[in-house]
């Protein structure tokens, strides 16, 4: 199968929603993203995939402002601003969302504290005009809502951030941070990596209901599983910090059968056991 | 005037007490005059202990305060004493409780009401021989509380006493001797307070607490003297077959404050929870001494202290536990946390395990030192909230995990002000 490399990039050229523009990034002074380019609009799925080591966290960390990578060079356009010179609250605030590849346990924070604070924070609540503060109702019929589509049980608020929460629920958990902060630019990081089918399709189900003309999302995946839940628009291959193909969702297609082997010895398809899980 | 033999006979009469305790008072303070201070670097149980702006000469051993302890604080509590110096305590207890037997009285009228009770108990766990912290208390010890619940007694509401600094450069040496009777089952706060923000003072207080078969107990202490006192406190609980503490202690003031925290877990069985909470400001500098002595079968203890700093505040933590020969299926648990909200605070934790009996189900133990976690952090702000907001809510929630085992709310809730306070 012949693709046109370029595509996607044509495309999207002129003054897309969210347009990252030769970003260069290092990691412990070793150059790890060089030089990436890429333009998602509003309404669109893309996803980023790569094997192993090929930059994909370096990218979703980076957007996100994450403290440990450098920018070494390029921008990232977001609502007119370039948002890597703004620290992470500032980003969020803007309408950006990272969902975790590895959601930290924050012991001492209970779901229910931490998702109104920051619902707050959206609001330009800063705890003294309390007008701007989500109402205990509002809070309530939100949550319920959200939380029944991704089939999570109210207990999940009174606990403490991840503590004890399975692989599946920790993901979960992400998604209705999403549903409820409602971004207009989501990145999910390795959204699937270790869930059963199930949590899959509920995770899918409710990104599948968030999607619509104000949100963007980039979804960053080694593997093609999740892609036949969430059908992406654009597929991007992310090769030793470069992108080195781009195309529809056909891309994903030829990479389950071909893998990286083009560039690298790894599959994109999830080893059976995995499946299984 | 300074700590003499004579300043212990006018505190015994003052108070009205037996001969018998003034007997103690006086050997106690024999014991007192014989010592010297803790050697610093020779003695390990002293060691990282700094003491030499201490003068004892400056602090003198009683003072008539210039005013009642402010009481009335509290609601919903079974049973209050106040003290504030060496001034006569005053109880106040619901009627139910009496009937049902329960006593919380001044420690000074329990000598002379229930002679057999308070000579037999009295400097038993916490002996003056100790070292000469321990004996000064012994000899001259304010007062205090005595707490009795008898066999089979549960009391629902919190029993409560608090303990008031006399006033600057006076000695507070506050005591409470609890006897907990055959499953019976209460809660018992401890609170140790000064008047003035700002008065230097030393003080040593002991709380010796006696678990009988079965009773299920819990014990806070809040500590939150002026950050100008010298404090060296004890605190022992000898637990006997299935008895079951829970403890909890709040540390907040003290330019330095030493607490030692021993739990006999002798009867088998018997379980204690200990949990410790502190936050250090400024110079403050906290010592903790903690030991869980299994000594019967079938023993659980299991520690957390937790603790935050900033500014030049230090900590040492030093924990012991100890699994004796007979303790065969016991289990152990031992974790230190402190988190450092400053480039110059400083926290040490040191856990010491003494193993002599290996059919154990348990003995675990950890410890950590370090700043918020980046991560965290991270988290918290790509969630959209700002950093301060952040950094005071894992504060929060890294203390909220002992600050929520305080079961007076009134308590709880000053000491979360107190806490959101320092954090800002």
């Amino acid at each position: 199968m012949a693709l046109n490399s370029e595509s996607a990039g044509k495309l999207t050229h002129v003054m897309a929603d969210f347009e990252i523009k030769d970003l260069r990034v290092s990691v412990e002074g070793r150059e790890i993203l060089k030089g990436v380019s890429l333009a998602v609009n509003k309404g669109e799925v893309h996803a980023v995939m790569g094997p192993n080591g090929s930059g994909k966290s370096t990218l979703s960390h980076t957007l996100m402002g994450h403290p440990n990578y450098k920018v070494v060079g390029g921008q990232v356009l977001f609502k007119g601003k370039d948002i890597l010179t703004l620290p992470t609250e500032e980003r969020a605030k803007l309408g950006m969302f990272l969902a975790l590849q590895y959601p930290v346990v924050v012991p001492g924070i209970t779901m229910s504290n931490f998702l109104r604070t920051a619902i707050n924070a959206k609001r330009g609540f800063d705890g003294k005009d309390k007008s701007k503060a989500i109402s205990v109702k509002e809070f309530r019929a939100l949550l319920k809502n959200e939380m029944s589509v991704l089939r999570m049980d109210d207990s999940f608020l009174s606990r403490y951030v991840n503590e004890g929460f399975s692989g599946g629920e920790k993901k979960r958990a992400e998604i209705l941070q999403m549903a409820v902060l409602k971004p207009e630019m989501a990145i999910l990081d390795e959204t699937d990596s270790g869930l059963d089918i199930d949590s899959i399709k509920f995770v899918s189900d409710a990104v599948n209901k968030m999607r619509g003309p104000e949100l963007g999302v980039l979804i960053i995946t080694h593997y093609t599983r999740v892609l036949k839940f969430i059908k992406p628009d654009y597929v991007h291959v992310l090769v030793n910090g470069e992108f080195v193909r781009s195309g529809g969702p056909e891309l994903a297609d030829w990479l389950e059968a071909k893998g990286y082997s083009e560039w690298v010895k790894e599959p994109a398809k999830a080893p059976a056991a995995l499946e299984a899980k | 005037m300074a700590f003499t033999k004579a300043a212990v006979e006018e505190l015994s009469a003052l108070h009205g007490e037996p001969e018998w305790l003034r007997a103690r008072r006086l050997a106690a303070f024999g014991v007192f005059e014989g010592m010297s201070l803790p050697d610093t670097r020779r003695n390990e149980d002293w060691k990282q202990v700094d003491l030499k702006a201490l003068n004892l000469e400056a602090y003198a051993p009683f003072q008539q305060p210039n005013g009642a302890a402010p009481a009335g604080r509290l609601e919903s509590v079974g049973a209050t004493l106040y003290q504030r110096g060496t001034s006569p305590a005053v109880a106040s207890i619901a009627a139910d409780l009496s009937q049902r037997g329960v006593i919380l009285m001044p420690l000074a009228a329990a000598a002379s009401a229930y002679p057999e009770l308070v000579q037999r108990y009295l400097f038993s766990a916490v002996k003056p021989e100790r070292d000469k912290f321990a004996a000064l208390h012994a000899a001259l010890f304010s007062g205090g509380s005595f707490l009795y619940v008898p066999d089979g007694v549960t009391v629902e509401q919190p029993l409560v006493s608090q303990f008031w600094s006399a006033g600057p450069g006076a000695a507070v040496l506050p005591h409470s001797l609890i006897i907990a009777g055959k499953g019976s089952r209460f809660q018992y706060v401890d609170e140790f307070l000064s008047n003035n923000r700002d008065e230097t003072s030393l003080a040593s207080g002991s709380s010796e607490i006696f678990l009988e078969e079965g009773a299920d107990v819990g014990y806070v202490a809040l500590q939150h003297w002026s950050v100008k006192t010298w404090q060296f406190a004890n605190q022992r609980f000898h637990l006997g077959r299935d008895a079951r503490l829970q403890m909890v202690d709040v540390a907040l003031g003290g330019h330095l404050a030493r607490l030692r925290v021993e739990a006999m877990l002798e009867g088998p069985g018997s379980s204690a929870n200990l949990k410790g909470l502190f936050f250090g400001t400024g110079e403050q500098a906290f010592d903790f001494r903690t030991l869980q002595d299994h000594v019967g079968p079938h023993t659980t203890s299991d520690l957390l202290f937790k603790g935050a700093l900033r500014d030049q505040a230090k900590s040492v933590y030093v924990g012991v536990v100890r699994v004796e020969a007979a303790a065969r299926g016991s289990s152990s648990n031992q974790a230190n946390r402190n988190l450092l909200l400053s480039e110059k605070a400083k926290a040490t934790s040191e856990p010491i395990l003494e193993i002599l009996n290996n059919d154990i189900l348990r003995c675990s133990h950890g410890a950590t030192v370090g700043p918020v976690d980046p991560e965290h952090l991270f988290y918290l702000e790509s969630r959209g909230i700002p950093r301060p907001t952040a950094e005071r809510m894992l504060v929060q929630g890294f203390l909220g995990e002992v600050l929520d085992r305080i079961p007076v709310a009134q308590v709880r809730d000053a000491v979360d002000q107190e806490l959101a306070a320092r954090i800002d």
